[in-house]
């Protein structure tokens, strides 16, 4: 196990380890993992595998026997984890969700933040709190940029629709931008819209008539 | 037909009983002020599979709208998933698997909720699958695989949905009707739906139960074929249900009935015959299921083909609506999930079967929401019903019956012991 002390706020929550759980991340996405994982290896954690969807993972996570698993809400292989903790003679360790006794704010955060841990039966649920703060931190943030990111498309994407409607309104009744963009602007308006609405339907309008 | 039963007994009565021809007045049983919905926008939570129908059609037809609601369909990717963002509310309400929310309910599977389940939105249409391997070695029913299974070393690997779901409950009550004990003679394992063909290609697991289109698939792929459907485990089973939680149904009174309304005039839609290729187009398409149109529409239909050369119309085919026999929410359809889960030792003890039936199955909401749209309600909240073993439940007894199974998990020691271990 290689563990540096780097230690930032993210990790302020995280006590000093007994003894290093074994992690198991499964995420389809390699930059959130692989973020994640030296964030929880930092903290003294032990990352011994790591999964995006289609692996088999109920064979490698008998074989490999992870304390905790560290899984994205929206990957289809939870199901797999759930039916692993179901009566079964022949695995005696079952895998139990973390928040099976467990405190519905955190659930709620954790669902929220996209994520959840299945974790193997008699782990004292307050070793494991500490990950899962971590894990839930660090999809937040993930999730954070990918909604910027998001919003900036988004906001782009409108610009190129508002200027493609200015172009038919100068085109059609001859105007200079700056009146076409004011027009528009009044249009949106009188009918109670927003420009990108409005927009939206001269160009729809235009489209129908060409 | 229903008559009209208003005294607020124990059951096997139903408090409001409406007819289409009768309403009751509704505004007596509403909170006063406006019907209106409290909350418009609702989003409802589904799996890939043929049975989301529902909420595929209410919104590609405007029903939501038309009772107030703005549906937003969430394509989900596992019942885990479902049943956290239902809890959690992320989700509003969901298309879900009947014996799941009784699971949240008893705290069986995952964190301890309190449900609600407002309707049902179909019957029949699952089914259990076999590799093609097995047809090769002269298996065809359960008998030839008893007989296959004791001539094998090792286990064949069964796969079903989630743990207390309606497709595990299919899948052992089909094995143990024919004396296969699902817990010690086969292994059973859980799979997402739409990865079950490409598991049972790679030859990982031997067999399937699973709703459609996953039978249908194997068999156009030449995968496996269809030994049994769940019609012939029980004909006209309840399979999949609206769900949310018991807080949504408090807090928004009216959006949860308008909800009602508007799945149940989108079952209706379905269940018109001149209506399936409509359906079947709206249900295959990308943000759906997302398979070829052939896939879902010969099932929806009742045309069933199972891959061994035997083509038939099923007489119990998917339903969503009949009348409204399919949707309402009967006491002994959630007990009996309740009562397998007791039988399989996925409850330790027996519940309060009623009370907890009662408490999750809204069926007054219902009966408010069905006389809105002119759907008769049943005149009592328990059925009967004879499943393939020739034992018969109607809601009456639901610990007798729980243990009444021959086969069945070993009992829990009385001491309250771990069995496992």
């Amino acid at each position: 196990m290689s563990s540096t002390p780097l230690k930032r706020s993210i990790d302020q929550t995280v006590t000093e380890p007994i003894r290093p759980l074994r992690l198991v991340l499964v995420d389809d996405y390699p930059e959130r993992a692989e973020v994640l994982e030296r964030a929880l290896t930092a903290s003294g954690h032990q990352i011994i595998a790591r999964f995006g969807s289609g692996a088999d993972l109920r064979s490698e996570v008998m074989r490999i026997a992870p304390d905790v698993i560290i899984i994205d809400v929206d990957s289809a292989d939870r199901d797999i984890l759930e039916g692993m903790h179901a009566i079964n003679r022949e695995h005696p360790r079952p895998v139990v969700m973390f928040t099976r006794d467990g405190d519905p704010a955190l659930i709620r955060t954790a669902v929220r933040a996209g994520v959840s841990a299945y974790v193997v039966g008699g782990l004292d649920p307050e070793r494991v709190l500490p990950v899962m703060n971590v894990a839930i931190a660090h999809f937040e943030q993930f999730q954070a940029l990918q909604r910027e990111l998001e919003e900036a498309r988004t906001a782009l994407a409108e610009r190129k629709l508002i200027d493609r409607a200015k172009g038919i309104l100068m085109k059609q009744r001859h105007m200079d931008e700056e009146a076409a963009y004011s027009a528009m602007r009044k249009m949106a308006m009188d009918r109670n819209l927003k420009l990108v609405e409005l927009a939206r339907s001269l160009i729809a309008a235009a489209d129908l008539l060409a | 037909m229903p008559d009209d039963n208003t005294s607020d007994q124990t059951p096997p009565r139903t408090r409001a009983t409406v007819t289409p021809l009768r309403p009751r007045p509704l505004s007596s049983m509403r909170v006063s002020g406006s019907d209106a919905p409290e909350k418009r926008e609702v989003s409802v939570g589904f799996i890939p599979l043929t049975d989301c129908a529902s909420v595929a059609v209410a919104v590609a037809m405007g029903f939501d709208r038309k009772h107030g609601l703005i549906l937003r369909p969430r394509r989900e990717a596992s019942w885990a998933a479902v049943r956290d963002k239902l809890a959690s509310g992320a989700i509003d309400a969901a298309h879900s698997l009947y014996g799941l929310i009784y699971g949240v309910q008893l705290g069986i599977c995952g964190p301890r909720h309190d449900m609600a389940i407002l309707m049902t939105l179909n019957q029949n249409g699952q089914a259990i699958t076999f590799a093609g391997h097995l047809r090769d070695v002269g298996v065809t029913d359960a008998t030839t695989l008893s007989q296959y299974m004791d001539s094998r070393r090792d286990e064949l690997v069964f796969a079903h949905t989630f743990p207390t779901g309606t497709h595990a409950m299919w899948l052992y009550y089909w094995l143990a009707a024919h004396g296969i004990h699902p817990l010690r003679d086969v292994q059973t394992i859980t799979v997402p739906p739409p990865q079950m063909v490409t598991q049972m290609r790679h030859a990982a697991i031997d067999g399937y139960s699973v709703g459609e289109p996953w039978n249908a698939q194997a068999v156009y792929e030449r995968v496996g074929f269809t030994v049994a459907t769940s019609q012939q485990v029980w004909p006209d089973h309840p399979e999949k249900v609206l769900a949310t939680t018991h807080e949504f149904v408090r807090q928004y009174p009216n959006t949860a009935r308008a909800l009602v309304m508007t799945l149940l005039e989108a079952s209706r839609y379905i269940d018109d015959p001149a209506h399936h290729e409509t359906v079947a187009r709206i249900v295959s398409a990308r943000a759906y299921v997302n398979v070829d149109l052939a896939l879902v529409a010969a099932r929806l239909r009742g045309d069933y083909e199972d891959g061994r050369g035997r083509c038939w119309r099923d007489p119990h085919a998917l339903r969503f609506h009949a009348g409204g026999s399919v949707n309402y929410p009967y006491l002994s359809d959630g007990m009996w999930f309740m009562s397998q889960h007791r039988r399989w030792g996925l409850l330790q003890q027996d519940p309060d079967y009623f009370a907890v039936a009662r408490h999750v199955n809204q069926i007054g909401l219902y009966a408010e929401a069905a006389g809105a749209v002119g759907v008769p309600v049943p005149p009592a909240p328990l059925r009967s019903s004879t499943l393939i073993d020739g034992r018969v439940w109607d809601g009456s007894n639901p610990a007798e019956y729980a243990r009444s199974f021959a086969i069945q998990a070993a009992p829990a020691p009385a001491h309250g012991k771990n069995v496992l271990s």
